[in-house]
């Protein structure tokens, strides 16, 4: 291993963007056949590190060597796929339009004179696909995929290129467990095959199955690169925040009131069968189970999202009709919802107008004027509450990184009076640190009387947080846990109480 | 296991907006039926013949916006490049240039505003509806200059050639403005449907970001849109040239709305990403075939107007309502795999 040359030396690298530096001087190394961890908080600039690598962003100055040759100045998207570097990126980046085989050769389409080869390129892109043990048809269009199998695409797509430097940033937040599995026997055999791969995870588990080395970032600055044994999980996590997480759970006790919320014999569509359960103030109710167990849809059609075929809500014992979300945030309801950027914020808005778009009726005058005092109130409030790290409330919410925009999609629910707090995969894709932060949110809410709805498909989390738990499976809800009695074996056993359909059919 | 069989059907019927293009194609027949009985000269050899060369102008300009629809961007500037083409190619014949000659001219000198259009757009960063609304109003007034501010005289009898190629000559029993636009059609779809730089504009269209990250050159995609659009506005004009036989300021007017009504109602996307050229084909001849037939059955050009508005409405909405059905379907199935 420790035989094989460097092909990727990057030194002295900084890179700032308007108000921000978000490298500092940061140095990164990587073998040929090495699988490296690249860790850190978020907003430590590992994304941008490996944006200069793949050529999305230029550097304002440092040294690059990629395979021993020195790279002068700036480098394309184009140049660095020719090189053979491939970077799978965090943000799904396809086009819905397109089919399978035309996303994996978007780019670098195979031609015979000037025409496109298509039959080529889809026998090509099927070797791709069956080598990687991955179930799809070439022709589908990649708009019509579920994201687990869009993730795939572009795995796909990465490694048609021949890459010698494989770039990961979070591959698994969207994959499925098996899903998993079948990476992680990928990138053993392309590590076989001598190529370098950055992985980028902020879920810690995972790492010791695949990685060799671990490069920490921390604001900005390079760390440490140490080989991965070297290293215990606790020393890894202190030296990503700078400091030892006391508690990873920070939980407070439950002062668990009156019911404030419930629902009754919900159904809507194949994924929300009767589903039943109460909510009371103070207490943290956690809804466990697999990706696709109808949790989304859940709190999709509780939220008037999408509409439900039967179900009985009640809010503090009066029974309330929602058919849109505006009926449901009248009744005191709010949803973080899980798809930050499709769902959570305007991208193109600015963290101010984001924060107060929820809540203009508030700000508003009579005549529907905005009262700028207030509003400004409002956002530094909500900043200051949330610890969000942003240059100021103007910038756009699309340039925060993943913890601070999911600290903005909360924070803008926050200044009303709500009554339950919907919060669907609130730590997904962001750092340990701004996970704590979350979480100390969730127990804000808790302590002030509110009823928090917590779903999450991280087993810990879960189990560490909730003061009750649910799980469900297929769409129903199969098993309530109390927190003293929850294990992990126990929640994978109601997760996994799938309907005998062979039963079904006979009886 | 999926068992990779290529079904052409299949893959015909996976094409995002086929649903559209297969309604507007039955309303196309639908219509062209009740307009051949209400007055049967509308399917007389000689009406179609002139129903076709109507519909030719607006199939071309129809090209031309759904090649800049599909990257996402819009082409306002597509009449008064008509009106630019018709002014520049009547003034320099007047003045004894060359018949030929001057259409060289015109082309280079409409390509040059669809390489500004497309500078503009995809490297100056501009918003489409703001750049090609600033060199929509140059290029008017482009043709305004040309000729001091008058219409052209005649362009003569040096240029009955011209007026044949373009107008008024026929070839194999066919006006060659059709076959003009239908030559340019077959080209225009090929590069489409089958090169790299058709496949690239419906990635930019999709989504820009990912094309970028894919190695697409946006710039050169996106101005190639561009310049085909200008090209085949530049050929509008050469037709309305011939037809009239002389250059007037306001020719072309308002043709770029014409343009989008005739690739919306043929399924092209105004968001980029989605459609083809043959729904353009269908979008232009339901423009036709309205203008012909309203104008048989007596209908004065207020009642046209406010029934081709209508048409644009409805057909976008039908594509809507039956794409919100089919994704509420599309994301049940899916979970529930």
């Amino acid at each position: 291993m420790n035989d094989q040359p460097y092909i990727v030396e990057m030194e002295h690298i900084t890179k700032t963007f308007p108000g921000v530096k978000a490298l500092d001087d940061v140095q990164f190394r990587l073998k040929a056949g090495q699988v490296m961890a690249l860790l850190g908080e978020n907003g430590a600039g590992k994304s941008t590190l490996v944006k200069i690598l793949s050529g999305v962003y230029t550097r304002n100055s440092g040294t690059m060597r990629l395979f021993g040759n020195t790279i002068e100045g700036d480098l394309t998207p184009k140049q660095a796929q020719e090189l053979g570097i491939s970077i799978i990126h965090q943000e799904l980046n396809m086009c819905s339009h397109l089919t399978v085989c035309q996303n994996i050769f978007l780019g670098h389409e195979q031609t015979t004179g000037r025409l496109l080869d298509n039959k080529s390129m889809r026998s090509r892109a099927k070797e791709v696909l069956q080598s990687l043990d991955i179930d799809l048809d070439p022709d589908m269009l990649v708009g019509d995929l579920a994201v687990s199998k869009q993730q795939m695409v572009e795995i796909a797509k990465a490694l048609q290129s021949n890459a010698k430097v494989l770039i990961m940033d979070e591959p698994t937040s969207a994959l499925t467990s098996v899903e998993i599995n079948q990476l992680f026997r990928l990138i053993k055999g392309l590590k076989e095959k001598g190529v370098g791969i950055i992985y980028i995870s902020h879920r810690l588990e995972e790492l010791q199955h695949i990685i060799d080395t671990v490069t920490i970032m921390r604001d900005g600055r390079f760390i440490l690169e140490k080989p991965f044994p070297d290293l215990t999980m606790n020393q890894i996590i202190a030296h990503m925040v700078g400091r030892e997480i006391k508690e990873k759970f920070p939980r407070i006790p439950a002062h668990q009131g009156k019911k404030l919320f419930s629902v009754q014999n919900l159904c809507a569509g194949p994924l929300v069968r009767e589903i039943n359960f109460d909510v009371y103030e103070g207490e943290i109710l956690g809804f466990a189970g697999l990706m696709g167990a109808g949790r989304t849809e859940m709190t999709r059609a509780i939220f008037g999202v999408d509409p439900k075929d039967q179900g009985l809500i009640t809010v503090n014992g009066t029974e309330v009709t929602i058919n849109c979300p505006e009926d449901a945030i009248r009744h005191g309801l709010v949803l973080a919802p899980e798809d930050r950027k499709k769902d959570g914020i305007c991208v193109k808005l600015s963290v101010r107008e984001n924060i107060a778009l929820p809540n203009l009726d508030l700000l508003c005058s009579k005549a529907g004027v905005v009262n700028r005092k207030k509003e400004a109130e409002m956002v530094n409030k909500a900043i200051k509450d949330l610890k969000i790290k942003l240059a100021n409330a103007e910038v756009d919410a699309s340039s925060l990184s993943g913890g601070n925009q999911q600290k903005v999609v909360v924070g803008k629910w926050l200044a009303r009076n709500s009554k339950v707090v919907i919060f669907d995969e609130p730590t997904r894709g962001i750092d340990v640190a701004a996970k704590v932060e979350i979480y100390q949110l969730m127990n804000q809410l808790k302590e002030s009387g509110i009823a928090v709805m917590f779903i999450s498909s991280e087993m810990p989390e879960i189990l560490g947080f909730s003061d009750r738990i649910l799980v469900m499976c297929d769409g129903r809800i199969t098993g309530e846990l109390t927190r003293e009695n929850a294990t992990q074996e126990k929640i994978l056993a109601l997760a996994t109480q799938f309907e005998n359909k062979f039963e079904n059919q006979v009886g | 296991m999926v068992t990779y069989i290529e079904k052409p059907f299949k893959r015909l019927m996976g094409i995002r907006g086929i649903g559209q293009v297969l309604t507007v194609t039955a309303g196309l027949v639908v219509l062209s039926v009740i307009f051949g009985i209400m007055n049967p000269i509308f399917f007389s050899s000689r009406n179609v013949a002139n129903l076709l060369r109507q519909i030719a102008p607006i199939l071309l300009i129809g090209i031309g916006q759904s090649y800049v629809l599909i990257t996402g961007n819009i082409d306002l500037s597509i009449g008064s490049v008509v009106g630019m083409s018709t002014m520049i190619s009547a003034t320099l014949m007047t003045k004894g240039v060359n018949p030929w000659l001057a259409v060289l001219l015109t082309i280079v000198a409409c390509l040059g505003v669809g390489l500004s259009n497309g500078l503009l757009v995809s490297f100056a960063k501009l918003p489409p509806f703001i750049a090609t609304l600033g060199t929509m109003t140059i290029a008017r007034g482009i043709a305004q200059i040309a000729n001091n501010n008058y219409n052209t005289d005649s362009i003569g009898e040096a240029a009955q050639g011209l007026r044949d190629f373009f107008y008024y000559g026929k070839t194999f029993g066919l006006y060659n403005t059709i076959w003009i636009a239908l030559v340019l059609w077959i080209i225009f779809n090929f590069i489409l449907t089958r090169t790299k730089t058709g496949r690239h504009i419906y990635a930019i269209g999709s989504n820009a970001e990912a094309a970028r990250l894919s190695g697409v050159n946006l710039v050169s995609t996106t101005t190639k849109a561009y310049l085909v659009s200008a090209f085949v506005s530049c050929v509008v004009g050469l037709i309305t040239t011939a037809t009239s036989g002389m250059g007037t300021m306001d020719a072309g007017n308002t043709y770029e709305l014409y343009a989008v009504a005739a690739s919306v109602i043929g399924g092209v996307s105004t968001l980029g990403g989605q459609g083809m050229l043959f729904g353009t084909v269908i979008g232009a001849s339901i423009w036709g075939v309205l203008q012909n037939g309203l104008q048989f059955a007596g209908a004065p050009v207020a009642i046209r107007n406010i029934v081709i508005g209508i048409i644009v409405v409805i057909s976008v909405l039908l594509d809507v309502i039956v794409r919100s059905g089919k994704s509420s379907r599309k994301k049940r199935t899916e979970a529930s795999v």
